[in-house]
């Protein structure tokens, strides 16, 4: 029996659990699985399909973590899946030092979707080496070095992206980082203004902050900040990693402001939740610097055959059912929903907003998002809260998320609140003795 | 319901049990903190202070200003100290208050897995 038969073929789901947390704490991260255990997310994921994840023992979970937005099409996407059968049956990832066609089909299809002159694409496997691409090509493209980045911010964690991340907890343990990041307030223009010298080269953002609590940039501040750069000939770089391919009720994020960057980053849901890639798409002009310099942004693993046409897969199927306008109108119906929870529960939950179907909900203290990841997950929705803000939870869900999942969920939200208000009573109980001696 | 004494004792205890384990101190070495811890049935508070990694002091009252605040009845603080119970189980079920940072909460959650990993 070939190893990938005795693996399917395991299905007893406490064997299962008891393998994977024991090679889990002895050779692949104890602390991570802690934290699971702990949050009550050691799902073991089994079967996946549309909004859900089934855990190993069949214990069925809607999905409102999706990696981020890497499941934008659904969870196991059968059409995607069909495709990626069908690549293999012809291709393997083909050698990155050729000329591949379906590399070739992609960066057409993305010149043809992404806004404004956006034209070239250089591929890679995920979205902080996607950012590392960008960063490169503005520095190379500009001649100049200072990358002005915003607080809050997430663009991953490796070499270039790092240091554009807006937060210390990333970047304290791996000191001296590469130079030239500047952070500025979000949603400030000025800030901005203030920020930019002669050594500018991009102004870097998120236009909906991901981990920096759900927080979408205003449209006339993209508006400004694009004047801004044109102004200063100075490149503007969307990381869409999280916000593209539907996720915000528009195919791209960029697009509810009529603003096109220089430079857009995409990942996540370009990979169909099945096969890695990623991406950076830029205009013709950034694109003299490869003239001079083709072979100093390389990937071994970016843009492979199988990837590309996974992405093909992918994006037909989002613009073949129109994921994008239901994301637009699965939104509006949670953001209903969760106003009239707001109203229910104003102890507890301070803000809802978002877009699209990228959503998040503000609570009072920062203990009480982890504690509704808890209870969320005893009623059926995985959830998690953003890293640069635990107050903060996020719902992303798939795009393909039906009515009756968007309500299971809003009653989901419900029962946790009814949960940690009742929690909240019962520790004030037990605070009503002598007072604190301080 | 726990004394002030208990609670200090088990302050004391996990103080020596943290401070010995060269693992924990190598995993904490960049971790300086001040810790206040209140009982919310009596009343009493205690001050735990880190410096690199190492518990330099407790003292009862709450002294300096706080990185973290943890708040629980009186038990679950001495059981807490003793190695009892989940502090992070407890915390997510609403059971135990910390104010202060996610990072801080993982640090103190991973000294609990070092010192007992099978609670």
């Amino acid at each position: 029996m070939s190893v990938i038969d005795e693996i399917l073929a395991e299905k007893d789901p406490e064997k299962i659990r008891q393998q994977t947390e024991h090679y889990y704490r002895e050779h692949v991260n104890p602390f991570a699985l802690r934290m699971f255990k702990n949050a009550s997310l050691d799902i073991i994921e089994g079967k996946r399909e549309g909004a859900c994840v089934w855990d190993v023992s069949g214990q069925k979970y809607i999905d409102c973590v999706t990696g981020a937005g890497i499941f934008n099409v659904g969870r196991h996407n059968k059409d995607v899946v069909e495709a990626l059968k069908k690549a293999l049956d012809h291709y393997d990832m083909g050698g990155w030092i050729s000329i591949l066609r379906e590399r070739a089909l992609l960066a057409k299809k993305l010149a043809d979707i992404t806004p404004g002159n956006l034209k070239y694409s250089l591929f890679c496997c995920g979205g902080g080496e996607a950012i590392e691409v960008a960063v490169k090509l503005a520095r190379g493209h500009t001649g100049k070095t200072e990358i002005i980045c915003m607080e809050n911010g997430y663009h991953g964690v490796t070499g270039f992206a790092l240091p554009a991340t807006g937060r210390d907890v990333y970047k304290k343990p791996f000191e001296p980082l590469a130079p030239g990041y500047t952070h500025v307030r979000f949603n400030d223009i000025q800030a901005v203004k203030d920020a930019i010298n002669d050594d500018t080269a991009a102004v870097l953002l998120e236009p909906v902050q991901g981990e920096g609590g759900i927080r979408p940039a205003d449209d006339q501040y993209l508006r400004q900040l694009r004047k801004l750069c044109d102004e200063k000939e100075i490149l503007l770089i969307f990381d869409e990693v999280q916000t593209g391919f539907g996720r915000t009720g528009k195919m791209f994020c960029a697009e509810h402001s009529g603003v096109a960057p220089d430079i857009m980053v995409l990942a996540k849901s370009l990979s169909g939740g099945l096969y890695p890639i990623s991406c950076a798409v830029f205009t013709e002009e950034i694109s003299d610097f490869l003239m001079t310099h083709p072979f100093v942004i390389i990937n071994s693993f970016g843009g492979t055959s199988l990837a590309c046409l996974v992405a093909l897969a992918a994006i037909e199927f989002i613009e073949k059912e129109g994921l994008p306008e239901r994301a637009r109108i699965m939104g509006e119906r949670f953001m209903a929903g969760l106003h009239s929870l707001k109203a229910e529960y104003p102890e507890i939950v301070t803000d809802v907003r978002g877009k699209g179907l990228m959503l998040g909900i503000e609570f009072a203290e920062e203990s009480i998002g982890p504690r509704m990841v808890y209870q969320l997950r005893k009623n059926g929705v995985i959830t998690i809260y953003t890293f640069n803000n635990p107050k903060i939870i996020r719902i992303m869900p798939t795009l393909v998320i039906k009515e009756e999942e968007v309500d299971f969920v809003l009653e989901a939200i419900n029962r946790s609140l009814k949960e940690v208000r009742a929690q909240e009573e019962r520790f004030g109980q037990k605070g009503k003795g002598e007072g604190l001696k301080v | 319901m726990a004394t002030s004494d208990e609670i200090m004792e088990a302050l004391e205890d996990f103080k020596q049990q943290c401070n010995n384990n060269k693992r924990l101190r190598r995993m904490q070495r960049d971790w300086s903190k001040v810790l206040h811890f209140k009982a919310t049935d009596t009343g009493d508070a205690f001050t735990m202070t880190v410096v690199e990694g190492e518990i330099t002091k407790n003292e009862t009252g709450t002294q300096g200003t706080p990185d973290v605040i943890i708040e629980a009845d009186s038990e679950t603080l001495c059981d807490m100290f003793w190695g009892d119970i989940n502090p992070t189980q407890k915390y997510l079920k609403g059971e135990i208050k910390v104010k202060g940072s996610q990072e801080d909460i993982m640090r103190i959650d991973a000294i609990t897995a070092i010192i007992w990993p099978e609670v």
